[in-house]
């Protein structure tokens, strides 16, 4: 423990600056996986155990597009209708037939995913880790604010995630689609009596979840190393985040992301090799007090 | 039951591709009575996120069976190697090494596997009492405590020990020449981070006590994100930074630190940096990032090392990885014991392999020895340099001190109670 | 063996007890002891090292398959992190082994004890929850578990495990150093696991955990503690899960942090998945299914992960049942008029 550099770090305006942006970075990445994870849980009461991989793909897909054309944006384009695509076949041929039964079963398939889907990465990438380089055009130094360092490629980063988050709400909130959604997440019977193709709305759902972890892997690409298996830890933590946030809630997750982040970003400082350990812990002691989570509806 | 047992028979296993052409040279060594083909078993991890570690460890095996099995294998007996995944799971390891001991008939072991794993392989050969050499565990205790040391199992690889004593010797030279007195470190954590750091900073502050640690960052290991971390050595502004990050670890970490321009403000010495597996992949690899040599076609800087690297590449289009060399030079210690004993059995070349020199791409001096005493490797290339954006990475290494290396290495035993 | 009577006597105060059926668990008797010396002649007969280390890591499996089940099948309590228990056994035998050197059955006593222990503490705050979130707040503290036995390098060894082998000194005659005594030792712990767990299962206890699984409501109305009940059952299940830890260490010699990692938790399930949660003997079936395809697959093919999924997917999806299960259902279409009792354990 090191109570006291981070009481330091909290009255410089520049640690607070630097350490603030780097909790913000890891956070909303970690949002666009969980807001996926909590929008298909919140309408298909599904724990999509694969959403990992989805990631992964989405990071894989990324660097493909990347070294073949060179251009980053197509790079993030293409993997998200990439991984919304695959979520759509994973979701009408898989995960369909095991609705409604078993949470296992459920669990089941998505455990079968992980595994065929590590050793395709494998078989079609190689085993050797992977890493695409930062684009030129992101290759700058460092912006300084207040004294504190922001890259500026994670200004970028920032930017694409608060735009991406704000899509989300206004789909979610102001749209048709949005309404559907909400409304099947309450009662699929309902909807499905009012003529709504439900088939179709848990497809799109999927779709958009998977859509949200490619872009994710997509941003993530230029700065993480690629390898089979990476998206284990990212599944890991974007649970805990849906859990604190409450299963189902997006706002929830956004909240719960923000709040990881901050913890490792600070906790770093105070509690250098209790990091993990605090996050578990802020987990328990929030299903603990509130088993549904922070925004999630009780049971 | 029956099911598996059939399996048995069909199992798929490796097998050099000259190893039909090799059978037939090596018919008139046979030796007596004894079987043609001596199968060495390779417990290794070939899926999760270290998949290359078993990978690249498999192909310089494979590749010096050929050769060893071109000069007529061990003894007289061609080479058959079969090779199981342990997905890095240390029961796992276990079970794969038993089960190619008692059901595949394996005579011998070369223990690929990593840390925890490496320690399960101990325990089966310690039970089993057959011939094994550890080639991926670089924990020095594996052969430096007398309590988990067996007459049976060797280790050929590099050893944290060497490396600390050798990277604190050089880290204190620059360090004294450059006047870098505050420290930070960067080290995963689990027990290779730890010790490699603290061992390092030890034989830094001992050849330079001027030396101060001033800030520890502890990121766990296979993080995706080091951004905490990061920022946390920035506002720290140290002089140096020591990290032993390794493979995709270690080139998110350097992806990550490149875009707050850390290079530019600290001189970083990170110890696993001149590996292929790193150097090839990092695009635009920062200058001047010093670090200890793992395997490098530039290191022992001899025509017959440069030849090994690219044979290696033009095989398998990749440059050699550390394991490889540690799993190559396996190789070479079971071919050069195997011929001194003139046999194949476990318990003759183990006591031929202990204190055997051979000489080898991979030795400091074109030489290595198998130290008796605790049955483990050294005189291995071991040295220090600075890297560079393109081929050959890190184009002069200085050579460690090995004297010194073992002088202080015993002095560690003593103080660790294994002496 | 104190235990199950305990609980017993307690569930007796509750109005819905079923009788126990004495013959049923003297057949249980006669089955496991013919079991177990079918096994020990087949060692005899057919002395393969491989069917020996076979028997012994699936023994282990399937003490602890069979104890989540407990909590799964019968209790339907999903929890995630069962493989605490299995790895806080196995580190917890080892320990005591190493720095008390003990006799084996006194470290196996202590065992049981911490591990009753811990289930008491991490069970008292998880089964406040239900359903989707008792399974993740399991899963918090098994990490919590995992992270502690990485971190405590001193007491654990951290990552590389407990090192320099597990002492196995011979007690009464028994020397579990040698494969033939650990053999026997292994299939006989098996079986009297199995026959404890199955009298708690048919037990009034059981019954009631059936009950609370079924209408919890319901439970609670008729007067039964819920809270208690489910408290024992995740303790009952936690210490035998330890006991498989014990099994796993002696095999191995040695204790490693993966036995308490979500991945041992996740082979649990899939084990009682593959055998079948309806019937006892389901998740011994699915052990030795899981580590026959485990072994056959990882031998083959390198890409075992792609092989294994593919299996996976069709147990899930084209059977959506365990190997058991079809038996059972066989069983009952095949005599209607003395299935009642399958029926009656049957879940939905």
């Amino acid at each position: 423990m090191d109570l006291i550099a981070l009481a330091n770090c909290l009255v410089s305006p520049s640690c607070l600056v630097t350490q603030t942006t780097s909790g913000l970075i890891i956070g909303l990445l970690l949002f666009l996986v969980a807001a996926g994870l909590t929008l298909i849980f919140g309408v298909l009461n599904v724990v999509n155990f694969a959403h990992g991989s989805f990631y992964m793909m989405g990071a894989y897909f990324a660097y493909t597009v990347y070294v073949f054309t060179g251009s980053y944006a197509l790079a993030i384009v293409g993997a998200a209708l990439g991984v919304a695509v695959f979520s759509i076949v994973f979701e009408r041929f898989f995960m369909s037939r095991v609705y409604g039964g078993n949470v296992l079963m459920q669990l089941l398939v998505c455990y079968a995913f992980i595994l065929i889907l590590d050793d395709v990465v494998k078989i079609v990438w190689g085993p050797e880790f992977k890493s695409m380089g930062m684009p030129d055009y992101f290759r700058r130094p460092p912006v300084f604010i207040a004294g504190g360092v922001i890259p500026v490629f994670y200004l970028f980063l920032m930017g694409m995630t608060a735009l991406i988050g704000a899509g989300l709400w206004l789909i979610i909130g102001y749209t048709r689609f949005g309404k559907v959604v909400r409304a099947a997440a309450v009662n699929p019977q309902m909807v499905s009596a009012l003529g709504i193709n439900t088939g179709l709305v848990f497809a799109s759902v999927f779709a958009l979840g998977g859509l949200l972890a490619g872009l994710a892997g997509a941003l993530a690409v230029p700065v993480r190393s690629l390898v089979s298996g990476m998206g284990f830890s990212i599944l890991i933590e974007s649970f805990i985040v849906t859990v604190i946030g409450g299963m189902g809630s997006i706002v929830g997750a956004f909240v719960g992301a923000i709040l990881v982040g901050m913890v490792r970003s600070y906790g770093s400082i105070g509690f250098p090799l209790f990091v993990e350990g605090l996050m578990f812990l802020l987990m328990a002691i929030i299903l603990v007090i509130k088993p549904s989570g922070l925004f999630g509806k009780e049971a | 039951m029956f099911s598996k047992h059939k399996a048995l028979d069909r199992r798929s296993v490796i097998k050099g591709a000259a190893t039909s052409a090799a059978a037939l040279l090596a018919t008139p060594h046979i030796a007596g009575a004894q079987a043609k083909v001596i199968k060495i078993g390779m417990p290794t991890i070939l899926s999760g996120r270290v998949a290359q570690l078993g990978t690249s460890s498999r192909n310089a095996v494979m590749m010096e069976v050929e050769k060893i099995n071109a000069q007529g294998g061990l003894a007289g007996r061609t080479i058959e190697v079969v090779v199981r995944d342990s997905k890095g799971q240390p029961q796992e390891a276990a079970r794969v090494s038993r089960e190619l001991i008692n059901t595949d008939g394996c005579e011998i072991l070369i223990d690929a596997e990593a840390s925890s794993g490496s320690f399960a392989v101990q325990e089966v050969v310690k039970d089993l009492g057959v011939l094994c050499i550890h080639t991926c565990s670089e924990t020095s205790s594996l052969t430096a405590d007398p309590k988990i040391r067996v007459p049976n199992a060797f280790r050929v690889c590099r050893q944290g020990i060497h490396d600390s004593i050798a990277g604190g010797e050089y880290a204190a030279k620059i360090s004294l020449a450059k006047g870098l007195k505050t420290w930070a470190t960067c080290s995963p954590d689990y027990a290779y981070g730890r010790d490699s750091t603290q061992l390092f900073v030890e034989y830094l502050k001992l050849f330079n006590p001027a030396v101060e640690v001033t800030t520890e960052t502890w990121p766990k290991l296979f993080q995706p994100d080091y951004t905490e971390v990061i920022t946390k050595l920035l506002q720290a502004k140290p002089q140096a930074l020591y990290s032993c990050l390794w493979g995709g670890d270690l080139t998110s970490w350097i992806d990550q630190a490149s875009i707050y321009a850390m290079f530019g403000q600290m001189e970083v010495f990170a110890i696993n940096m001149a590996d292929y597996t790193a150097l090839t992949v990092v695009k635009n690899l920062p200058k001047g990032i010093h670090s200890g040599n793992r395997y490098i076609k530039t290191f022992p800087k001899t025509e017959r090392n440069a030849k090994y690297g690219d044979a290696y590449r033009a095989k398998y289009n990749e440059y050699p990885t550390n394991w490889s060399w540690e799993n190559a030079a396996a190789m070479q210690f079971l071919a050069a014991a195997s011929k001194k004993a003139n046999s194949a059995d476990g318990k003759q070349i183990a006591e031929a392999l202990r204190g055997l020199k051979i000489e080898s791409e991979f030795g400091q001096d074109g030489t290595m020895t198998m130290r008796a005493e605790d049955q483990t490797v050294i005189g291995y290339a071991i040295g220090w340099g600075t890297t560079i954006a393109q081929e050959p990475y890190v184009p002069e290494i200085t050579a460690g001190n090995w004297a010194k290396i073992l002088e202080l290495e015993t002095a560690w035993k003593k103080k660790s109670g294994y002496l | 063996m104190s235990k199950p009577t305990a609980h017993t006597n307690r569930a007796a105060d509750t109005p819905s007890r079923p009788p126990i059926g004495r013959a049923s668990l003297q057949r249980d008797i006669i089955i496991a002891g013919v079991a177990v010396a079918a096994l020990i002649l087949l060692r005899v007969i057919w002395p393969s090292p491989a069917i020996t280390d076979f028997t012994i890591r699936v023994a282990a499996y399937a003490i602890f398959a069979t104890s989540l089940n407990l909590l799964v099948g019968y209790a339907g309590m999903v929890s995630f992190g069962h493989g605490m228990f299995f790895g806080f056994g196995a580190y917890c035998f080892g320990l005591v082994m190493q720095r008390l050197a003990l006799p084996i059955p006194i470290a196996i006593l202590i065992t049981i004890t911490a591990t009753a222990a811990l289930a008491l503490v991490v069970g008292a705050i998880c089964i406040r929850l239900k359903d989707i979130y008792f399974s993740f707040i399991t899963l918090a503290f098994q990490m919590l578990i995992y992270s502690l036995i990485v971190a405590w390098v001193p007491l654990t060894g951290g990552d590389q495990g407990l090192q320099g082998g597990i002492p196995r000194p011979s007690f009464l005659g028994i020397n579990l150093a040698t494969p033939l005594h650990l053999y026997i030792f292994a299939i006989v712990m098996l079986a009297l696991s199995l026959l404890v767990m199955r009298h708690i299962a048919e037990s009034s206890f059981g019954y009631t955990l059936r009950m609370i699984r079924d209408n919890m409501e319901r439970a609670s109305f008729l007067g039964i503690n819920v809270y208690l009940v489910r408290l024992i059952a995740f303790m009952v299940a936690g210490v035998f899960a330890s006991l498989g830890g014990v099994v796993m260490a002696l095999f191995v010699s040695g204790a490693y942090p993966e036995f308490s990692n979500w991945t041992m938790s996740g082979e649990g399930i899939f084990m009682i998945m593959m055998g079948g949660i309806s019937t006892f003997i389901g998740p011994t079936a699915g052990a030795i299914i899981l580590s026959l395809l485990n072994d056959v697959v990882t031998r083959r093919t390198e890409h075992h992960g792609l092989a294994l999924g593919i299996v996976i997917l069709v147990f899930a999806l084209g059977l959506k049942k365990g190997v058991t299960d079809f038996a059972a259902d066989w069983w009952r279409a095949s005599g209607d008029s003395k299935g009642g009792k399958q029926a009656a354990e049957a879940r939905p």
